[in-house]
């Protein structure tokens, strides 16, 4: 049968651009498999007790504990102090995190964002937009060079993605139809609280307020669902400290964040309330 | 055109071991074929674009883990027609605008009428009948390629061929 599709020619160079770039980008298994888990062991001992022994170290496990109103930072995650699921990325990938603190690694993917009424994920890799249930069954996937920084917005019944994509913003409807370019702005935000760093140490204010100051760095200030609280994020003590900045003032932490998600993971969204 | 089995196998090698060269090789000899496949059986030249793109792009994350001595084209035509078969269901439960491209100027008439009917089959059906007389597998290939009992295969080869001929 001898036949040619429409368009192949300039298909193929159009798809040659973004398989190169995702081939280029691609990273190669050349070390066997049998040595990383011992090597990882190693070396995330060797970090512990550097951690710990180290005045900075022990700096930042007095600095939690000082400052006014923690409770026990736990052990590990247990539980979100309020209704929600969480969205977050790690080098294993993205994981979704349930308010009694299960959590389930829906693949490997980097920036996500959850559907209006937390029903679904978009989520982008390498060369993809990806949406996925919440149990990580794939929807839908299109094709779209270097995808980053999905926000998923709208209604129950009419909703839309926007993305960049080298660079340039792009649309697509929530049922992965009617992909197109809508300019070259930046993508919106979630609502976040600001982060500011004093010296050696970092604060996060609140409607101008500061409701919680530590030692090192922060790295995000996520706003709960229904408004009353934020997830801190806090690399250098490797925990995430919940504080409900009302009256009485709560701050809850959780411990060892890195060793539970594999690496200290990025909040992508916390949602919903119910 | 792809390259011979020998031929295909020192590019996979040479790919997985970072040779970009090697890699566009083994593209170039497998997009016609992916990219046709996935048009006539979605008859959309867009999304047969996206289906073969992503074909590529799945071999390219499984590329590390790829048994090289097996065939490269089947597994990637395994990935493009499945994905090409789903997307095609998904659009016949999407009523919209008919969005069929036109066909090339310098396709003869009796193409344009095989192809229109082609169309108008299921997309199981059009699927079987592409791996087949497109891309030459044979019934007990398809049967693995897509899952299938191979009994499954030949009926709907049959019952497509026989749709074609009646309308024809």
């Amino acid at each position: 049968m001898r036949f040619r599709a429409p368009g192949e020619e300039e298909a193929q160079e159009r798809t040659w651009a973004v398989v190169r770039r995702a081939y280029e980008e691609r990273e190669p298994v050349a070390w066997p498999r049998r040595h990383v888990r011992p090597l990882a062991a190693a070396a995330l001992v060797a970090v512990v007790a550097a951690a710990a022994l180290s005045p900075p170290g022990r700096s930042v496990v007095h600095s939690l504990r000082k400052a006014v109103g923690v409770e026990q930072a736990e052990p590990a995650l247990f539980s979100l102090p309020t209704h929600g699921n969480l969205l977050v990325t790690s080098r294993k990938g993205l994981w979704l995190v349930h308010r009694d603190g299960s959590k389930r690694l829906l693949g490997r993917y980097r920036d996500a964002t959850f559907s209006p009424h937390g029903l679904f994920v978009a989520a982008t890799r390498a060369n993809q937009l990806v949406a996925l249930d919440t149990k990580g069954n794939v929807r839908w996937t299109l094709a779209r060079p270097a995808p980053s920084r999905p926000v998923w917005s709208g209604t129950r019944t009419d909703t839309r993605i926007t993305y960049l994509s080298r660079g340039q913003l792009r649309m697509v409807a929530g049922d992965g139809t009617g992909d197109h370019a809508i300019g070259r702005r930046r993508a919106a935000v979630p609502d976040t609280a600001a982060i500011r760093r004093r010296g050696g140490q970092s604060e996060v204010l609140d409607r101008g307020r500061v409701v919680f100051r530590g030692t090192g760095s922060f790295e995000q200030a996520v706003r709960s669902p229904d408004g009353r609280w934020l997830l801190v994020t806090w690399p250098t003590a490797d925990q995430w400290v919940f504080v409900r900045p009302g009256t009485p003032r709560r701050i809850v932490g959780a411990s060892r964040i890195s060793v539970q998600f594999g690496g200290f993971p990025r909040v992508q969204g916390w949602c919903c309330a119910g | 055109m792809a390259g011979s089995g020998r031929d295909e196998r020192a590019w996979v090698r040479r790919a997985q071991a970072g040779s970009a060269s090697d890699f566009e090789a083994l593209f170039r000899a497998h997009w016609g074929p992916a990219y046709r496949a996935a048009y006539l059986v979605v008859r959309d030249a867009a999304a047969a674009e996206d289906i073969a793109q992503e074909g590529f792009l799945a071999a390219i994350r499984a590329l590390d883990r790829f048994d090289r001595r097996r065939p490269f084209g089947p597994w990637l035509h395994r990935i493009v027609v499945n994905r090409a078969i789903d997307w095609a269901r998904a659009r016949a439960l999407r009523p919209e605008a008919e969005q069929v491209d036109a066909p090339a100027p310098e396709r003869a008439e009796r193409d344009e009428e095989l192809l229109a009917e082609l169309g108008r089959l299921s997309p199981e059906h059009r699927a079987v009948i592409v791996l087949r007389y497109l891309l030459e597998y044979t019934p007990g290939e398809i049967a693995e390629l897509l899952e299938l009992p191979r009994g499954t295969v030949n009926s709907r080869l049959r019952r497509g061929l026989d749709t074609l001929k009646e309308r024809l």
